[in-house]
C-alpha cells in the first residue's frame, strides 16, 4: 500500500513559494489503477516524483507497505526504487544504443539476475506486452506506441511493487493509447500490479478505476468507480 | 550489474555521436604521436650525443694513475702497466683495450696557437677502441710511414687554418718540468659530430711522442670497451682491486653530464608528456561534458529505475577510457611506422648541423624508442583520460532524475 501523509513540496521560484503539494493525504491499495488528474501546474507529477522517491518531500511522510521512504537517504532510495518502483515516463526514455531487449534486461542485471532468467524473464515480458518479435530491435528502430510498450515491459521487469506512469500516453496516438491501456489493465487484472497515473488524457481517465483530481496541489475529488 | 554491461553500453555510447568522438580520437592520436615522436627525438640526441662521445674518445671505462688525474702531470703514468695489460687480454668481459700518453700543451702554426689535448696513440689498439679512423674527412689516419704525423679535428684545422702536410709545433712542459716543443704533419683532419671535441683534442702516435721525450716512461690513460654494459660496473670494481694506484673510472664518471643528462631523460619526457596530455584532457573534459549534457534525460532515467551512483560514474569512466583505447593502437602503430622508417633512413637535420655538433651529436638523427615509452606513454594517456572523465562523471551524478526525466 501506498501512503501519504500530510505531504508538502514547496518550491522555491525566486523570492516567491510555489507549493506543488500541498498537504496531501492520499492511500493506495495493492492492485488499484489509479489515475491522478488536474491542470498543468496542479502538481501531479511533483506527487508521483514525492511518491517514487525522486523528489524528497518539504515535509510529510511517504510511506510504502509500511516502510517510510521519505526518510530514505539517497543511496537506500535508489536501491528501494530498483527493487519495488516501475517507472513509465512521458517520453518513454529508453536506452537509445540497447535493444528493446537489451533495455528490459538491463533493469534485471542491476539487480543481478543470471543470465537464463533474465533471457527467459524478458522474452515473457516482450511478449507479454506484443513486443516479442522485435525484440533485436533499438528504439529508434520502433514507433512511439511500440517504444512506450517496451518501457511498460521494462518497468515490470524488476517485479515492482507498483508501477508510476507520469503521462505515458501523452505523446502517443489514439490506437497506441487504446493498445498501452489494454495491456497495463489486462496486466492490472490479472497479475494484481498496482497502477498510478499522472495525467490529464481523458482515455486514461475514462480506463481508471479511482480518479484523484488535484488542484494547486491539493486533492480536490477522489472517485473510486 | 556487470561490468560487461556497462562496458557494452558504454563503447556503443562513444558510436552515438560518431563525428565527434573521431574528433576526440583523432586529438588522442595526434598528441599521443606528437609526444611518442619528440620523446624519440630527445632519447635519440641524448643517446647519439652519448655514443659520440664514448665511440671517440671515452670507451666504458678508462684507466689512469690517481695521480694524473689530480694534476696531469706527464710523470704520473700508469705503475705495472704489463701486468694490467696481461689481466685485460684474459678477462673475457673486455672486448677491446688500448693506450694513451696525455699531454695538454699548446699547439702553434704561423696563423696562431691554440690549447689543445695531445692524444698519444697506437693506432692499431685505438681503432679497436674508438672511431675516430672512421671519420677522417681529409687525409688519413696514420698510414703515413712519418713518425711525426698529427690528426686534427676539423674546427681546430678550420680555426688554425691548418692544411695536409702543413707544419704544427706542440708546446709543452715535460716530464722534468721544462718546455719542450715537437714539430708535427697534419695528416688527417677528423669531424667526429662533437665540434667541442673536434676542437680541442689531436691525436699522435705514441712513438712519435716516446722517441721524442726519453724520459716518459708509460702511459697516461688505458680506454676499455667492454662486450656489454651489463658487466661494466663489476669489471670496474675487479680492476680497481689489482692496484691502489689506479683510478678507475666508467665513462658516466669521467663525463659527469652526459651521464646526469642520460639519467634525467626519462624523468623530464614524463613530464612533459604530462603536460601536453595535461591540454588535451581539456578536450576530451569538454567532448564528454557535451555528451552528458545530450545525454541528462537518459541518465535522468537510469537513476529513476535504480542504477546506483557508482554505475554511473563507471559508465562515464569507462565511455572516456574507451576514447583513449581506439586512439592508442592507432598512435602506436604510426609512431612505429615513422620511428622504424627513420630509424634507417635516419633524418638529416644538417639545416641545423653546426648546433647539433656543438651539442656533440651528428647532423643525421637514427631515431629510437625503447618499447617501454610506447607502453608507459599509453598508459599515461589512459590516466589521463580516467582523471579527465571524473569531472564529467561527477557532473552527471548531480542530474536531478525528477528533472532530467522531463526535460526536452
Amino acid at each position: 500500500m501506498i501512503e501519504t501523509e500530510e505531504l508538502k513540496k514547496t518550491y522555491k521560484q525566486g523570492s516567491l513559494k510555489v507549493k506543488a503539494v500541498d498537504n496531501v493525504n492520499l492511500k493506495i491499495s495493492d492492485g488499484e489503477f489509479t489515475a491522478i488528474v488536474g491542470p498543468s501546474g496542479s502538481g501531479k507529477t511533483t506527487l508521483l516524483n514525492c511518491i517514487g522517491g525522486l523528489d524528497n518531500p518539504t515535509s510529510g511522510k511517504v510511506i510504502i507497505d509500511g516502510e517510510l521512504i521519505s526518510s530514505y537517504s539517497s543511496n537506500q532510495m535508489i536501491k528501494f526504487r530498483l527493487n519495488n518502483i516501475g517507472f513509465v515516463f512521458q517520453s518513454y526514455n529508453l536506452i537509445p544504443v540497447l535493444t528493446a531487449k537489451e533495455n528490459i534486461e538491463m533493469v534485471m542485471l542491476m539487480q543481478g539476475y543470471n543470465k537464463q532468467d533474465m533471457e527467459k524473464r524478458s522474452s515473457d515480458l516482450l511478449n507479454e506486452v506484443g513486443m516479442g518479435d522485435m525484440s533485436k530491435r533499438r528504439p529508434a528502430e520502433l514507433s512511439g506506441g511500440q517504444q512506450q510498450r517496451v518501457a511498460v515491459a521494462r518497468s515490470l521487469a524488476s517485479k515492482p511493487k507498483f508501477i508510476l506512469a507520469d503521462e505515458p500516453t501523452a505523446n502517443l496516438d489514439s490506437k497506441s493509447t487504446a493498445k498501452l491501456l489494454d495491456i497495463m489493465s489486462r496486466l492490472n487484472k490479472q497479475e494484481n500490479i498496482t497502477f498510478v497515473f499522472s495525467t490529464h488524457d481523458q482515455r486514461v481517465i475514462d480506463r481508471a478505476r479511482r480518479v484523484v483530481t488535484l488542484e494547486d496541489g491539493k486533492i480536490i475529488k477522489d472517485i473510486k468507480k | 550489474m556487470r561490468l560487461i554491461t556497462l562496458i557494452k553500453i558504454g563503447w556503443r555510447n562513444i558510436w552515438r555521436n560518431k563525428k565527434r568522438s573521431l574528433v576526440v580520437i583523432l586529438s588522442i592520436i595526434l598528441g599521443l604521436y606528437g609526444g611518442l615522436i619528440i620523446s624519440s627525438l630527445m632519447i635519440t640526441l641524448n643517446s647519439q650525443r652519448m655514443n659520440t662521445a664514448i665511440n671517440t674518445y671515452l670507451a666504458d671505462i678508462q684507466i689512469h694513475n690517481k695521480e694524473f688525474s689530480k694534476e696531469y702531470s706527464l710523470s704520473d703514468t700508469i705503475s705495472n702497466i704489463h701486468y694490467l695489460e696481461e689481466k685485460l687480454k684474459n678477462d673475457n668481459r673486455v672486448k677491446s683495450y688500448s693506450k694513451r700518453t696525455v699531454i695538454n700543451g699548446m699547439l702553434s702554426n704561423s696563423t696562431g696557437s691554440y690549447g689543445v689535448n695531445v692524444l698519444g696513440i697506437d693506432p692499431e689498439f685505438e681503432i679497436k677502441v674508438t672511431n675516430v679512423y672512421t671519420k677522417i674527412v681529409e687525409g688519413d689516419y696514420f698510414e703515413s710511414k712519418r713518425e711525426n704525423t698529427m690528426i686534427v679535428g676539423k674546427k681546430l684545422a678550420d680555426k688554425l687554418n691548418l692544411r695536409l702536410r702543413s707544419k704544427v709545433v706542440i708546446t709543452f712542459q715535460d716530464v722534468n718540468g721544462d718546455i719542450t716543443s715537437l714539430l708535427f704533419r697534419i695528416e688527417g683532419v677528423f669531424k667526429s659530430g662533437n665540434s667541442m671535441f673536434d676542437d680541442y683534442n689531436v691525436f699522435v702516435k705514441n712513438n712519435s711522442i716516446f722517441s721524442n721525450l726519453p724520459d716518459l716512461n708509460g702511459y697516461h690513460e688505458i680506454p676499455i670497451l667492454t662486450i656489454n654494459d651489463d658487466i661494466t660496473e663489476s669489471l670496474k670494481l675487479d680492476l680497481q682491486k689489482i692496484n691502489n694506484t689506479l683510478d678507475v673510472k666508467f665513462w658516466g664518471d669521467i663525463a659527469v653530464e652526459l651521464a646526469y643528462a642520460n639519467k634525467m631523460m626519462s624523468s623530464f619526457l614524463y613530464i612533459f608528456m604530462l603536460i601536453v596530455l595535461s591540454g588535451l584532457s581539456f578536450g576530451i573534459i569538454n567532448t564528454m561534458l557535451m555528451a552528458i549534457l545530450e545525454r541528462k534525460k537518459e541518465i535522468g532515467m537510469l537513476m529513476s529505475i535504480g542504477m546506483s551512483k557508482i554505475y554511473i560514474f563507471l559508465m562515464i569512466c569507462l565511455e572516456t577510457v574507451f576514447l583513449s583505447l581506439v586512439a592508442i593502437p592507432f598512435s602506436v602503430l604510426i609512431t612505429y611506422i615513422t620511428i622504424d622508417y627513420f630509424s634507417v633512413s635516419g633524418i638529416d637535420l644538417s639545416i641545423v648541423g653546426s648546433g647539433l655538433e656543438n651539442f656533440g651529436v651528428g647532423t643525421i638523427l637514427y631515431l629510437k624508442l625503447p618499447y617501454e615509452y610506447y607502453f608507459n606513454l599509453s598508459l599515461l594517456v589512459i590516466l589521463i583520460s580516467f582523471i579527465s572523465s571524473m569531472f564529467p562523471a561527477i557532473r552527471a551524478l548531480k542530474i536531478n532524475p525528477a528533472e532530467a526525466t522531463k526535460s526536452i
